[in-house]
């Protein structure tokens, strides 16, 4: 599905993919981040294993939001936390006598494993409420909830019942094709964007409708932290016509500094960062 | 009226003219028969002041006041009288300990305002802050302390970030730095109620900028006046019309101004001897520094008189 047709609505931005690369260097898809969008759709679909239905889910409703302007800016979900319970009392010390990959600080009173497959850390406290940060997106949340809770079962043969799962957290990030002035930005917005170069280098901008908080830094690079991946998603679309107001076109030492950061980040990418053609959708 | 007793009689009068009116006179304590002058009553209670003051008896106690005025800030309730500390030996008992052990409490509320109240004062003191801004400080601290939205934060960080908002809004921003040096409390903890306070307040305060600052540094660098007013032109150039150090903090920005312009005049500074004025790191003016060098020459004011060119400027 070519993404770059433009269509009518809306806001000058597509989500190339909300797509779930991130903390995993090196790994080959590199998902959605290719400069034809095309070819990306592609790769999506020949993906990550997890993430297939999730991701058509995610490109349909990218075609919606496509914008008269051929631009497209790439979401990545770096974390997703989730939190359940397997409503039984857990023996910590137990757990961590007789476990596999587990850590037990008995100041914090809780024990952590950390698994392989979904690469997430599992937090889990004596009350049976079991917390998983590190994943990378909905789905993989619950598959990695589930190996938990199924690893209690079996190898400590804990009578556990999966429920109350639920995605609390969700972090997301994504850079803009220019560049921000963010001082201007912050004025515009008093009540809802805080900047205090003091403090931190990034606008702090809250929405309350989408309970999200966006950090907005003046090389165009925003992160989002909202309760779900569809509420990044929104609040991205939500603020990228009011950032699209202050923007400021990279210069060409801009750009090569931009771009010497990304090749040390994903050092086994290929040449998207050489690209500079008018279609310069400047992924991640 | 020195009258005595009884309704019609025995109204005091002149003996020459009693049917004449009687003029009182409180100062001296006399009536007075209007017609003759002569002084009939005397003795009359005066209810003028004890003691006179002068305006200009500024500093010195009111004699005419029975205790303090009234601070408006602190609980209006509060008239009871508490006894001192012992002093003298008549306030000791014959086993050597103080009579008088109860001092009379203030209410918790009251004693809480007193010690931030306190506390801002010792603070502003240390950085020479006029009584304005210490006025403005207390009042912010009574909205926040009614208010009890951060009923769990140290009083003292409270006070701090108090102090900090009310620089700002008086025009005279005070780095978060500055305010740390004159406090216990970490700047991290300073910012956060800082953020809280104008939640609760529902109040914004206005960007700081560079200029803010610059009158400040210079003078403690003891530079002359030309370089601080080609400091204060070339980072206003810098930051706002040719926006060229995006993203750096207007106090990093002040710094390396002030370093390009003190480079640039005979008294030259280091960057380490301005990082340690401004509260910045050296490597952080190196930054910004390399980010206005190359456009130098557009940031000088016009009438510069430069003793090093622009071209021997360091590098660094």
């Amino acid at each position: 599905m070519a993404l770059v047709q433009p269509l009518a609505s809306g806001n000058g931005m597509t989500n190339g993919s909300t797509s779930n690369c991130s903390g995993v260097p090196g790994k080959a898809a590199g998902a959605a981040l290719g400069c034809d969008a095309a070819a990306a759709a592609q790769q999506l679909s020949s993906d990550t294993q997890q993430a297939a239905d999730h991701k058509s889910a995610a490109a349909a409703g990218e075609e919606a939001e496509e914008a008269p302007v051929e631009e497209e800016v790439d979401i990545t979900i770096n974390n997703v936390v989730c939190s359940f319970s397997v409503r039984c009392h857990l023996d910590l010390r137990y757990i961590a006598m007789n476990g596999d990959n587990v850590e037990y600080r008995r100041e914090n009173g809780m024990v952590t494993m950390k698994l392989r497959k979904p690469y997430t850390t599992a937090s889990m406290w004596s009350s049976g409420k079991i917390t998983c940060t590190g994943l990378t997106s909905e789905p993989a949340a619950k598959v990695a909830a589930r190996r938990v809770a199924r690893y209690l079962q079996k190898r400590l043969n804990y009578q556990t019942r999966f429920c109350n799962f639920r995605v609390v957290n969700v972090l997301g990030t994504c850079t803009m094709p220019f560049a921000i002035k963010i001082a201007d930005f912050s004025q515009k917005y008093p009540r809802l964007a805080c900047y205090e170069p003091e403090l931190h280098p990034g606008v702090t901008f809250r929405i309350k409708e989408f309970k999200a908080t966006l950090k907005v830094f003046s090389t165009g690079s925003i992160t989002v932290t909202a309760p779900s991946v569809a509420a990044v998603q929104r609040a991205i679309e939500h603020i990228f016509p009011l950032v699209n107001e202050f923007r400021k076109e990279r210069t060409a030492a801009d750009l090569a500094a931009v771009a010497a950061s990304r090749a040390r980040r994903y050092g086994s990418r290929d040449s998207s960062e050489s690209d500079l053609d008018d279609d310069d959708s400047d992924i991640d | 009226m020195a009258s005595s007793s009884g309704r019609k009689v025995q109204q005091i009068g002149c003996p020459a003219h009693p049917e004449a009116h009687l003029i009182e006179d409180y100062r001296a304590g006399d009536q007075i028969c209007s017609v003759c002058g002569l002084v009939v009553g005397d003795r009359v209670i005066d209810v003028g002041s004890e003691w006179r003051t002068f305006s200009s008896d500024k500093n010195a106690a009111d004699p005419s006041r029975v205790g303090g005025a009234e601070n408006k800030l602190l609980g209006s309730s509060d008239l009871s009288t508490m006894i001192g500390d012992a002093r003298g030996a008549a306030s000791f008992t014959a086993d050597g300990q103080s009579k008088y052990q109860n001092r009379r409490q203030m209410s918790s509320s009251d004693r809480a305002l007193t010690n931030a109240f306190r506390e801002i004062a010792l603070m502003a003191d240390r950085i020479s802050l006029p009584r304005t801004i210490v006025d403005r400080s207390n009042n912010l601290f009574k909205q926040v302390h009614d208010g009890r939205n951060l009923k769990g934060r140290s009083n003292d960080a409270i006070a701090s970030a108090c102090l900090y908002i009310s620089c700002r809004q008086e025009g005279v921003p005070r780095t978060f730095k500055e305010i740390c040096a004159v406090s216990k409390i970490s700047k991290k903890e300073i910012g956060r109620c800082f953020k809280l306070i104008l939640k609760a307040l529902d109040t914004t305060v206005d960007m700081i900028t560079t200029g803010d600052f610059m009158s400040r540094f210079c003078a403690n660098l003891r530079l002359p006046n030309y370089v601080q007013r080609a400091a204060t032109y070339i980072a206003r150039r810098a930051a706002k019309e040719l926006d060229i150090v995006p993203g750096r903090s207007p106090i990093s920005v002040a710094a390396a101004a002030i370093y390009m312009a003190s480079q640039a005049s005979e008294d030259k500074k280091t960057q380490k001897e301005i990082g340690d004025i401004a509260g910045v790191a050296d490597v952080t003016i190196r930054q910004s520094y390399k980010l206005m060098l190359p456009r130098a020459a557009e940031l000088f004011p016009p009438d510069f008189n430069f003793h090093t060119p622009i071209e021997d400027l360091p590098e660094l």
